[in-house]
């Protein structure tokens, strides 16, 4: 089960909806076997119907009985919301193997959405940023909002800079309930300036986790003699040698990541460092942590 | 170590390619695309470092690959011997190609024991090869390759000249002079006794040659038209008469027909019997001759072994006779009847005299006269006089004896120059003087026998410094002279054609000195009527005209290319048979060439002469010699040898190339790994 994980199955995979169905589903899979987390779908209370609510979650039996009209609730059940803010700028579409970066972040947002939306029942919400906003899906959770956001998922490409002040401003207008906010991104930017930029997001207590999505070879690179290399957001161009790469650079993506990590604790938001060759079982188990309060 | 086309080392500069492929090219890599180099520093890289070559091992190769190629077309070399490779003795090998190898299947028998000779050669053994025919002609390098020099023995052709023993021994000597190797030398042939020369010194062989003989063929009788003495050019083909000679070599007694060819058609025909081993003679008189230059042949029915020495070819002219005019004082009647007996009792009677006096000569034309003889002329009218000399100086020629008459006047007419005196040497005690001095290269005078006998009793004495002197007398005083007048010639005669002033009348030779006189005024070339092959025919008589000649062979061909037509001026004949000549100068001649006859003459030479031959040299038999070494012989170490280094550069470019092709192939797929 954990070869369906693996992104290079997923990868071959055609429709994102049936990625999400397979990765969130083997993923419950495994849960079910640990001891250590339990998924909870378990009813745990009714509550009086009142005008607005989904008439889907009605218990029609309590009201053929009782003629009242009561709400089904579940555990895990709240009034939750899950953001997620996925990075779509020229960055993320490297690729040194089979999966981009963009595609991995495709795989773990719909992982992500099927989860929230079909087994937290949360409402899950989309922004596709790059320099500005190119989507933008409201968080919602009825019946085919799912599919809207795979749609918008499956719609990104990449293409332009990174920008992280534009979008998150905008995002602030839109948050009104507590809940999640997931940022998948290379976070090819100054640490301070991204914690900075993600902070305000936390208001309404948010819970905020940064995932760091990066190629193999963006931090291992290898390359033969000199090389020149190319700026996928600016086009600038830089003549690299062999063994700048594997010392002075691999210093200087170590900093980096240890930076944003060590900015993003201490401003309370979580981080996680994603490669795309590693199984999406990390950034699930992650979610399920923060969803159940237990990180 | 050197070089023998060094222009191609040229060639290296082009190893400055791959340096530039491996120093500069490596700076234009491939652009890969990265996520972001927000964390990557400019760097400020050494010069050093950029200039770093990669792939030292793969330039390398591809250097020497260059390398080898420019050097490979140089063609390296070393003098001296490669290892294992000193050769031990140089291998030469005869064929003789001349005529007689034709009978039978010699030239094929001696070409397949020398291939043998070749087939058996130790690899590292140099040899050559020589066809032994009109000349020892050198058809290959000193080679070890046997594909060379088996190549070379199929190339030879029966040839129709005249083969020489003495040729190979002077070839031999040339050869030893150029190496102190030893040289086993192998003559392939049929060993005829006529290719050896008269004296036998001509044979010793150098002391460092051994010579082995190799005999083909066998004696076989032949027949041939040995010789035909015909006039070259005749007047009057009824007083023609055409002498051949039929020899028999090792033949029984036998009746042959000989037929005369005139243009290729029978004239006639006759049966002689040929004694054993003889010789019978057979004449034509006054076959039918046309006008022109006529192809002429006499052939038997030989019925040999060698059939192309059975017919004899040879050229006559045929042509009007020319007319000259004899001017001479009415006094004198004796040297008119002096001269025209002579030229009329010559051979060929070319000319026709007519007799006149310095009166007689004020009104006649002389257009149609090929010479004129002014006999002892006391003077000439001033008109005539001009009128003469126009006529030379357009082209005509003129004779002038000055005897006692002519010695009164103070200058000879015509020939202009100045009477110094005259010498009557009766009055001396000798009472006459003679002929000291004969320019033999002059043709009317040159040869002739007996000039110093002839007593000269009277002569004039003329100052012309700038004339041609042919005979002079015993005081130094000129007889005969020549000088140039415009185009034409004149010739002075200090003396008379009397019996007064010479007693050259009364002698033979003035019957041929007046003939070869009529023939050198009158323009007539001294004419032969048949060559032998190898005969060099003159294609420019006068040097100074410059044109084209051309030579159409028997068969058809012309010979000469343009550079050789514009520039040759002898040409040897190669073949028998009727050459068609274009001279320089426009003319048109023909003549005919034909085989050395002593070729016909099939009896091998004995086997002691032969054996005694080969004792010359340093072989085995060497002991037996019964002629001394050369002394003074240099005895020293085999000489060295040039040996080329082309196919051993050819060997390693191809292992620079395979090494190139592995190391290229492996590079290749670890950039396309790591890409």
């Amino acid at each position: 089960m954990q070869n369906l994980l693996d992104p290079a199955v997923l990868n071959a995979i055609s429709g994102l909806d049936l990625v999400a169905a397979t990765v969130v589903d083997g993923f419950v899979a495994g849960l079910h076997r640990s001891a250590d987390f339990g998924f909870s779908q378990e009813f745990a209370e009714y509550r009086a119907y009142a005008p607005g609510d989904d008439l889907r979650h009605v218990d029609w039996n309590v009201y053929a009985r009782s003629d009242r009209t009561y709400i089904k609730l579940f555990d895990g059940e709240t009034n939750s919301q899950l953001m997620l803010l996925v990075d779509a700028s020229s960055s993320m579409g490297f690729a040194s193997h089979a999966v981009s970066k963009l595609a991995y972040v495709r795989f773990i947002a719909a992982a992500l959405a099927y989860l929230a939306t079909r087994r937290q029942r949360d409402a899950t919400g989309l922004v596709v940023f790059g320099d500005t906003v190119r989507d933008f899906v409201p968080p919602a959770s009825r019946q085919g909002h799912l599919q809207r956001v795979l749609a918008s998922l499956m719609q990104a490409q990449p293409q332009a800079n990174t920008s992280y002040a534009a979008p998150l401003t905008h995002l602030q207008a839109f948050l009104r309930r507590r809940g999640m906010v997931i940022v998948l991104s290379d976070f090819y930017a100054p640490p301070a300036d991204i914690v900075k930029a993600v902070t305000p997001l936390r208001i309404h207590g948010n819970e905020v986790v940064l995932f760091q999505v990066l190629d193999p070879q963006e931090l291992r690179p290898t390359v033969d003699g000199s090389s020149m290399l190319i700026d996928l957001e600016t086009g600038a161009q830089l003549e690299v040698s062999e063994d700048y790469v594997q010392g002075r650079y691999r210093e200087r993506i170590d900093a980096h990541v240890a930076n944003l990590q060590r900015e993003a604790r201490r401003a309370g938001i979580g981080y996680h460092l994603l490669q795309t060759d590693q199984p999406l079982d990390q950034a699930l188990l992650q979610y399920l942590r923060l969803r159940t309060g237990r990180d | 170590m050197g070089w023998l086309a060094p222009g191609f080392l040229l060639g290296a500069l082009t190893i400055a390619v791959p340096v530039w492929l491996h120093l500069l090219k490596r700076s234009a890599s491939q652009p890969r695309q990265f996520s972001s180099l927000m964390l990557f520093e400019p760097q400020v890289r050494s010069t050093t470092r950029r200039r770093r070559i990669d792939h030292w091992l793969l330039l390398l190769l591809r250097v020497a690959v260059l390398l080898l190629v420019a050097a490979a077309f140089a063609e390296p070399y070393v003098r001296g011997h490669l290892p294992g490779t000193a050769p031990d003795k140089l291998l030469v090998l005869v064929v003789d190609d001349s005529f007689s190898m034709q009978v039978g299947t010699r030239l094929a028998d001696a070409r397949r024991e020398a291939l043998a000779i070749v087939a058996a050669k130790p690899l590292n053994t140099q040899a050559q090869v020589v066809a032994l025919g009109a000349r020892a002609a050198v058809l290959t390098e000193q080679v070890q390759d046997a594909a060379v020099l088996s190549a070379a023995l199929r190339a030879i052709k029966p040839t129709d000249a005249r083969g020489s023993f003495g040729l190979l021994t002077s070839m031999a000597r040339t050869l030893a002079a150029g190496t102190h190797m030893p040289i086993e030398m192998h003559l392939f042939s049929d060993m005829q006794a006529t290719g050896l020369p008269p004296d036998f010194n001509e044979l010793r062989l150098p002391h460092n040659v051994t010579l082995t003989l190799h005999a083909v063929g066998s004696m076989s009788p032949n027949w041939t038209v040995e010789s035909v003495s015909a006039p070259p050019q005749v007047w009057d083909p009824t007083k023609t008469r055409i002498v051949a000679t039929v020899a028999g070599f090792g033949t029984p007694a036998a009746t042959r027909t000989v037929t005369l060819l005139i243009n290729g058609k029978s004239a006639a025909s006759q049966s002689i019997k040929v004694p054993a081993a003889g010789r019978a003679s057979v004449v034509f008189a006054g076959p039918d001759i046309p006008y022109g230059l006529v192809r002429a042949s006499v052939q038997i029915d030989g019925a040999d072994a060698l059939s192309a020495d059975d017919r004899y070819d040879f050229v006559i002219q045929r042509s009007e006779r020319v007319h000259g005019l004899f001017v001479h004082q009415g006094s004198d009647s004796s040297t008119g009847l002096y001269f025209r007996s002579a030229l009329e009792s010559a051979a060929d009677a070319a000319v026709v005299l007519d007799e006149v006096s310095p009166e007689q000569l004020r009104g006649r034309d002389l257009a149609p006269y090929a010479f004129i003889v002014l006999s002892d002329v006391a003077g000439l009218p001033p008109a005539v006089e001009a009128r003469v000399t126009a006529w030379v100086k357009a082209g005509g020629r003129a004779l002038l004896s000055a005897g006692t008459a002519a010695a009164q006047q103070r200058r000879l007419p015509v020939f202009d120059a100045p009477i110094l005196g005259s010498h009557d040497y009766t009055r001396d005690d000798s009472r006459f003087t003679s002929v000291a001095s004969v320019d033999d290269a002059y043709a009317p005078a040159g040869t002739l026998p007996g000039w110093l006998g002839i007593k000269i009793f009277y002569v004039t004495r003329v100052d012309a410094p700038q004339a041609q002197v042919a005979l002079r007398l015993a005081d130094q005083t000129p007889l005969l002279l020549e000088k140039r007048l415009g185009k034409g010639r004149v010739l002075l005669f200090a003396s008379g054609f009397d019996r007064l002033t010479t007693d050259l009348p009364l002698h033979p030779q003035f019957v041929a000195f007046v003939d070869r006189l009529g023939s050198y005024l009158s323009g007539r070339t001294n004419r032969v009527s048949a060559l032998s092959v190898g005969d060099s025919v003159d294609l420019r008589p006068d040097p100074a005209v410059r044109g084209s000649a051309d030579v159409l062979a028997p068969d058809g061909t012309h010979p000469l290319d343009l550079r050789e037509a514009a520039r040759v001026r002898s040409w040897p004949l190669p073949a028998a048979g009727f050459y068609a000549l274009t001279l320089a100068d426009s003319r048109h001649d023909l003549v005919a060439a034909n085989v050395s006859r002593l070729e016909s003459d099939l009896t091998p030479a004995s086997a002691d002469k032969l054996k005694l031959w080969q004792a010359t040299g340093g072989g085995p038999g060497a002991a037996a010699a019964t002629m001394p070494a050369p002394s003074g012989a240099i005895t020293a170490a085999p000489a060295e040898s040039v040996h080329n280094l082309w196919w051993y550069a050819m060997c390693l470019l191809l292992v620079a190339v395979i090494a190139e092709s592995l190391l290229a192939s492996r590079y290749l797929n670890t950039l396309r790994e790591s890409s």
